[in-house]
Formats: C-alpha cells, sequence, structure tokens
C-alpha cells in the first residue's frame, strides 16, 4: 500500500489510508470464532468424543453422573474457563462456555455444564475467591438453583450430585450445602438427570444482598438459558446427524428411504433451524458478554428456539429409524429423550416465550386475561 | 464475534430514510398499491442519481461503491420505506450477468443506463409448465443470419409492462433438455411480436405473461456464448443469491405489535396484555430475529465461499408466511381491512402481509426446492429431482 502513495504529502496520505483500512476492520461484522476459541471448541470435542461414548453415557443412566468424565473435565481447565483469572479463572466469556456446551450435547456428556458453569461465573462476579477454589479443580460442585423461591421446594436439576448450590433467597444470593447424609441418587428420569429435591438444605449462607446481587443471579440464569440452548444445540445436530446417515443407508421399496422426499426434507428443515439457533445462542452470548440492551431479550429467545427446534430435531431423526428407534440399543433414542428433559428441566419452552414477551414488550400493564 | 451494527450501515440506511423523507410521498406509495408495477420510473432515475441502482458497482461504472452488506442495508431501507423495488432489484441481476459475461459493445451499450436508472430489465426464466424447473425451458430460439428468431411464451414476467428489455432464456438447440442447448438474449420489449398480458395476483402484485412471435433480436443481444446460456444462468443466479434477501418477518411482528398496542380484544383488555397475544408476538419476534441472523450470515458467507445451503432462503419466506398468518389471527376484523379503509389498522399492512407473504415461498425457487437443495449441500443427500 504504502507504494502507491506519491510523495505528493505521502506521509499524511499513508497515514490516512491505514486509518481507513483500521476504520473497514473494525466496522466488520465478525460471525467467526477465533482461533482460540475453535481451540477450545476442538479440545473439547476430542475429550467428549473419547470419554463420553454412548456406552458410557448409557452407564450414567440411572445417576446422572460420570465420575471420570467429570475429573477429565476439571483437569482440562473447564471449570474456570469463564471466571475471572484474578479468582484463577481463564477470563474467557460465554461464548467459549457455549461451545463447550454444544460439543457436551452432542455427545450427551453426563456431567453438569450449563450450572455449575453460571454458578462458577457468579462465584467469580460476587469475588468469592475461596469458594471458587475447590470449584475450579472440580472437587466441590456448586450448581445453581434456577426456579425462584426456597431451595427446599424446588427440584434441583444437579441435586444428586452438586455439593452446594447458589440461590436467591428475597433479595440475597445465598449458597447453600448439601443436606447431610443425602445419598446421592438420581430421581430415575426421562433424560438420566441427576435430579433430586433437597427437602431439609443444608448450612445456608448469605453472599450478597441487594438489587445488585439479585442483578447478578439473574445474569446467572440468563446464562443457563444460553448454555442449555448450546447443548441442545449440540444434541440436536449429532441426532440429525445420526438420523440422516440412517436414512441414506436403510432402504425401502428399493431405495434408500432420503430419496424420499417426505423423509428428507424435515431434515431440510432441522439443519435450516440449527443453524438459526446457533446463531441466536452466539448472538446473546455476545450481547451478554458486552451487555447489550436487548441481551435478556436474546437469552430467553435462544433458550426457547433451541428447545423447540431440538424436539422437532430429535422427533424425525428418531423417527426415520422406524420401529428400531425406539429400541434401546438405537443411540438415537437417548437423544430423543434429552431433547425434551434438558430444556423442560430448565423451563416450559412456550412459558419462556412469555419472558421473552415481557422483556421485549414490556410487563403486562394491568390484569391479563 | 461481533455482532454490532457497524457504523456504515447505520450511516447508509440514515441516508436511504432521508431519500424516502424527500421522495417517497403518500402518492407514490399509494400508487405501487393501487397498480403493483413494481417500479416507479421517476423514483429509480433519482436513486440512479446517488448511484443506488447499482449500489454495488464502482462509482466510474455509475454504481456507489457499497460492499454487499451496505447495498443490503440500504435496499432493505429503501423497501421498509416505500420504494417499489421490484424492478430496480430484479434489473440488477441480469445487470450483473451481462456485466460478468456480456460483450464488451452490449455493456457499453446498456449498463449506463442501468445504473442512471434509465434502463429497467426483466427476467424472462419461467414458463407456464416450468415453475421451479427453470431448465424445463421450452421458448424457442433460432439464428438467422445476424439474428435470433424468438417463439414462445413466458410466465411471472413482472413488470415486463414497464421494462425495457427482458433477459430471456431460450432452447436454442432444438432436441435439446435441461441444463444444455439454452441461450440468453436481451430481447427489447418493443420488438414486433412482443406481447403482454397482464396477470393481477392476490398481492395485489401486477405482474404478465408474455408471448413471443417470431420476434426478431440481433445477435449482438446475445449474453454469454451461444447454446451454454447455462453458464450465464447460473452466473445470474448466484448473484441473485448475493442480494441478501431481507426477510419480512422481524417487518409483520413489528406491525402486529404496534397493532396489539393500539387495540383491545373481544373481552375488552388491551392485547398486548392478553398471554395468548404475547405468546403469539414473542414467536415472531423470536423467528424474526433468526430469519435477520441467517440473512446476515448469507452476507457474510458470500465473502468466503462456504456454502450453507439456501437456509436463508427457506427460514426468511416460511417464517413471514407463519408470522403473517398468526397477525390476522390476532387482530380478527380489524385486522382485514384493506388500506382503503379508512378504518384500517396499521395503514392496512397486516392485510397486506397476509395477501403477500405466501408468494416469497415460491419465487425465489419454491420451498420444497430449496429442501432438496439444503439436504444435498448439508447432509450429502442423493439428488431426489429426475437427471435429465
Amino acid at each position: 500500500m504504502a507504494g502507491n502513495v506519491t510523495s505528493h504529502g505521502g506521509a499524511t496520505a499513508l497515514s490516512n489510508v491505514e486509518d481507513v483500512a483500521k476504520i473497514a476492520k473494525e466496522e466488520q461484522v465478525d460471525l467467526g470464532l477465533t482461533r482460540e476459541q475453535r481451540a477450545v471448541r476442538e479440545a473439547f470435542a476430542a475429550l467428549f468424543g473419547k470419554q463420553a461414548t454412548p456406552q458410557r453415557v448409557r452407564r450414567a443412566e440411572l445417576t446422572g453422573f460420570d465420575q471420570l468424565l467429570w475429573r477429565h473435565y476439571a483437569e482440562i481447565g473447564a471449570l474456570g474457563i469463564g471466571v475471572p483469572s484474578d479468582c484463577g479463572g481463564a477470563d474467557g466469556g460465554l461464548l467459549e462456555l457455549a461451545l463447550v456446551a454444544e460439543e457436551a450435547g452432542g455427545r450427551l456428556a453426563p456431567i453438569p455444564v450449563a450450572e455449575t458453569a453460571a454458578a462458577a461465573r457468579l462465584l467469580g462476579r460476587l469475588r468469592e475467591k475461596e469458594l471458587l477454589g475447590p470449584v475450579l479443580t472440580g472437587s466441590v460442585i456448586v450448581s445453581l438453583a434456577t426456579r425462584p423461591g426456597p431451595v427446599s421446594q424446588q427440584m434441583l436439576v444437579d441435586g444428586a450430585i452438586a455439593d452446594a448450590v447458589l440461590a436467591l433467597d428475597g433479595e440475597s444470593v445465598v449458597y447453600v450445602t448439601r443436606p447431610d447424609g443425602l445419598p446421592k441418587t438420581a430421581r430415575r428420569n426421562l433424560g438420566g438427570l441427576p435430579l433430586a429435591p433437597w427437602y431439609h438444605p443444608g448450612a445456608t449462607t448469605v453472599l450478597a444482598e441487594g438489587s445488585e446481587a439479585r442483578t447478578a443471579f439473574d445474569a446467572a440464569v440468563d446464562e443457563v438459558r444460553v448454555l442449555r440452548a448450546a447443548a441442545l444445540v449440540g444434541l440436536a445436530s449429532a441426532a440429525v446427524g445420526i438420523g440422516s446417515r440412517y436414512a441414506l443407508v436403510r432402504e425401502a421399496f428399493g431405495q434408500p428411504i432420503g430419496m424420499y422426499q417426505a423423509v428428507a426434507h424435515p431434515f431440510a428443515d432441522a439443519v435450516t433451524a440449527l443453524d438459526g439457533a446457533q446463531l441466536l445462542v452466539y448472538k446473546a452470548c455476545w450481547a451478554m458478554d458486552s451487555a447489550q440492551d436487548d441481551a435478556a431479550a436474546l437469552a430467553a429467545m435462544a433458550f426457547a428456539f433451541a428447545a423447540e427446534t431440538s424436539y422437532h430435531a430429535t422427533t424425525h431423526s428418531l423417527h426415520v429409524h422406524g420401529g428400531y428407534g425406539f429400541m434401546e440399543e438405537y443411540d438415537i433414542q437417548l437423544y430423543y429423550r434429552r431433547a425434551k428433559a434438558w430444556a423442560a428441566a430448565f423451563a416450559d419452552p412456550r412459558r419462556e416465550l412469555l419472558t421473552v414477551a415481557d422483556r421485549l414488550f414490556g410487563p403486562v400493564t394491568t390484569g391479563g386475561r | 464475534m461481533d455482532f454490532t451494527e457497524p457504523a456504515n450501515w447505520t450511516r447508509i440506511r440514515r441516508e436511504a430514510k432521508e431519500f424516502v423523507a424527500a421522495h417517497v410521498t403518500r402518492d407514490v406509495i399509494e400508487n405501487e398499491r393501487r397498480t403493483g408495477d413494481g417500479v416507479d420510473r421517476a423514483l429509480t432515475r433519482k436513486l440512479g442519481e446517488r448511484g443506488w441502482i447499482a449500489s454495488g458497482w464502482p462509482v466510474a461504472e455509475g454504481g456507489a461503491g457499497l460492499d454487499p452488506f451496505e447495498t443490503a442495508a440500504l435496499w432493505d431501507a429503501l423497501r421498509k420505506g416505500g420504494v417499489p423495488t421490484a424492478g430496480p432489484g430484479t434489473t440488477m441481476l441480469p445487470a450483473n450477468a451481462i456485466r460478468a459475461t456480456g460483450s464488451e459493445e452490449l455493456k457499453a451499450r446498456v449498463l449506463p443506463g442501468v445504473a442512471a436508472g434509465e434502463v429497467l430489465i426483466c427476467l424472462g426464466y419461467t414458463e407456464p409448465a416450468g415453475g421451479s424447473d427453470v431448465f424445463a425451458c421450452a421458448t424457442r430460439s433460432q439464428r438467422d443470419g445476424d439474428e435470433w428468431i424468438i417463439n414462445g411464451q413466458k410466465i411471472f414476467t413482472t413488470f415486463a409492462h414497464l421494462a425495457d428489455y427482458c433477459f430471456l432464456l431460450t432452447r436454442s438447440q432444438p432436441g435439446s433438455a435441461g441444463p444444455r442447448g439454452l441461450t440468453m438474449l436481451l430481447v427489447p420489449l418493443d420488438s414486433p411480436g412482443v406481447e403482454i398480458q397482464a396477470v393481477h395476483t392476490m398481492g395485489h402484485e401486477r405482474t404478465n405473461i408474455v408471448f413471443y412471435n417470431d420476434v426478431r433480436v440481433a445477435d449482438a443481444n446475445r449474453v454469454g456464448e451461444a447454446h451454454e446460456g447455462f453458464a450465464v444462468m447460473r452466473a445470474a443466479l448466484e448473484a441473485e443469491q448475493n442480494v441478501a434477501p431481507g426477510s419480512r418477518t422481524a417487518w409483520v411482528a413489528n406491525d402486529a405489535l404496534e397493532f396489539a398496542r393500539t387495540h383491545q380484544g373481544p373481552d375488552g383488555t388491551k392485547l398486548i396484555n392478553d398471554t395468548l397475544v404475547r405468546e403469539r408476538l414473542a414467536r415472531m419476534a423470536m423467528e424474526g430475529e433468526v430469519a435477520d441472523l441467517l440473512d446476515l450470515r448469507v452476507a457474510l458467507l458470500d465473502t468466503k465461499g462456504d456454502r450453507p445451503g439456501p437456509v436463508s432462503a427457506l427460514f426468511g419466506p416460511e417464517s413471514y408466511v407463519r408470522a403473517s398468518a398468526a397477525a390476522i389471527d390476532i387482530a380478527g376484523t380489524a385486522g382485514m381491512l384493506d388500506w382503503t379503509d379508512p378504518q384500517s389498522a396499521v395503514d392496512g399492512s397486516l392485510e397486506a402481509h397476509y395477501r403477500s407473504a405466501v408468494a416469497t415461498t415460491i419465487y425465489g425457487g419454491s420451498s420444497e426446492v430449496l429442501r432438496s437443495l439444503i439436504v444435498e449441500n448439508r447432509l450429502g443427500f442423493p439428488r431426489s429431482r429426475p437427471r435429465r
């Protein structure tokens, strides 16, 4: 570029050229991952590919937890990704965590990803370095009680395995420890989740109070929305891969069933909606990390859209298997069950649309219906 | 990753809004609604003066040197402001193909007028029996000295009645089939033997059937090589994919929201406070966001050469149809009044959206064709359409 600059006011012209180039670069919308983000994705794809095999997923169906995978997950540094460096973390954003959740979802990894990541970030925001120490090594599992109201009245998504949960009690963020002597037994459930209630929670410590505490907790719940959405995107993408590959080898009436458009076209809708769901997740991550006005609305949209998309995508992916899809031996049923359970364990997706409405249109001003 | 709207997009959108405020009068809007012409020639010339018709071309060629994103932002804002964009927008597809594959003489003769907003070119692909299968072309062209003689019929030739040329797909090799043996000709529409018949549509857009009876066209108006029209078509179709479509889902979502904020339901409650309405408005907004994100990615991927398949072209129109239907459900009789009625709500836009939306799942390639392309591109499915 410098070679094109004549001696006629050369220096000024050069700096202008550079300025223009700089502005052009800054103005570029960028939907790509950085090299570091791609490395995060690849590292976790490798980990889950090796450790979250269908056999291991099946083995963890009743406990909702694979202890060995959790150890590897902690060793690779997963638990500190989204935590500030002065609290011992890696200063990553929500997007990095979403990439991890997507890969975990793709392999149905039987470890708690979303609520634990959001809880770790909340502890980081509250500067709870001491509490974070054992969390980052994986020796203490701290999850999030996402429903409003007392912990004792919630079915906790990680209740069977968590050592503590963060909850909102009025205007206070509290740290609630696991009930003494509660066995690590999950309630048998649709999604192989470590579900358990804590009817008699252990010690409760107030970590923060006031509206700022509430705001921080609400942000953590929104992060769960986004991370659950990311996990569902990964789950459903993998299911579409399984279903579409099956449709290409299974023959009926003399040709692969994928040749029939009634079989093929719902996969096109699934691929399309999954692209959209993934972009919504990414945009919500960006919006939350850069404090955009519509961040909260995008988080709820990402959850609602990923939830319904993953349900439809896994339904078709199972359906094309015919009767085989119903058999325990086929992996697709693992995906189909979790597509519904992973979403509904957080919230009714249609109710989440009302959350979107509150955030976009403002709350209902007078009595509704 | 960064979703911030760049300052240059905001700027071009603002300029488009200023243009709309200055030139798009209520008369312009109502005239388009009455005629469905898809083009206002005086307004098109004013756009040409700014280099906005061929906005992506260099200034030296009469364009404005905008990048694909700026172009998309510009046309989106112009369309939402009420500029009839079907004519000038469509003109650019053949214009880009001519620019890429036409002879120097043809380019010099036609393109400056295009950029100036003086010359309009319509598309003559679709035939009565063809539909989305554009290569089922039966319109014949026969070489005769320095001329071609054309016989056949095209349908859905939008704004043919106002255009200067038709970019015509013809079968030049008798007995050929499918994408082989085709020739693209730029046919002056004032040629003897051209007969244009109006077709009025549910969406109030006027389109046309065009008959070609022994129409003679100079060989100088051939675009690309004879019998190699497929390559030219492909260039034009790819250019079509470069025009970010600009989903209207978020548009109808906003119109429905405005309606809900200003109207009451049968029980006297404000619609915006009704749970059933809120859920549907939220869904419209969510799908509008998804459609916009998929469009945005199309624009960005073009520069990298990735091929995500036409997912944006599928989702945008499909979600627009869903949203336009939900809007009528929410609004009831108040939403179905035509804009000419003094009591129509939101300027009759809900009724208009519902009339227009369904065509969008057809005219850029029907949703079924797009779904086939998506599973082929993305999942490696075999082609299910018969080969010729």
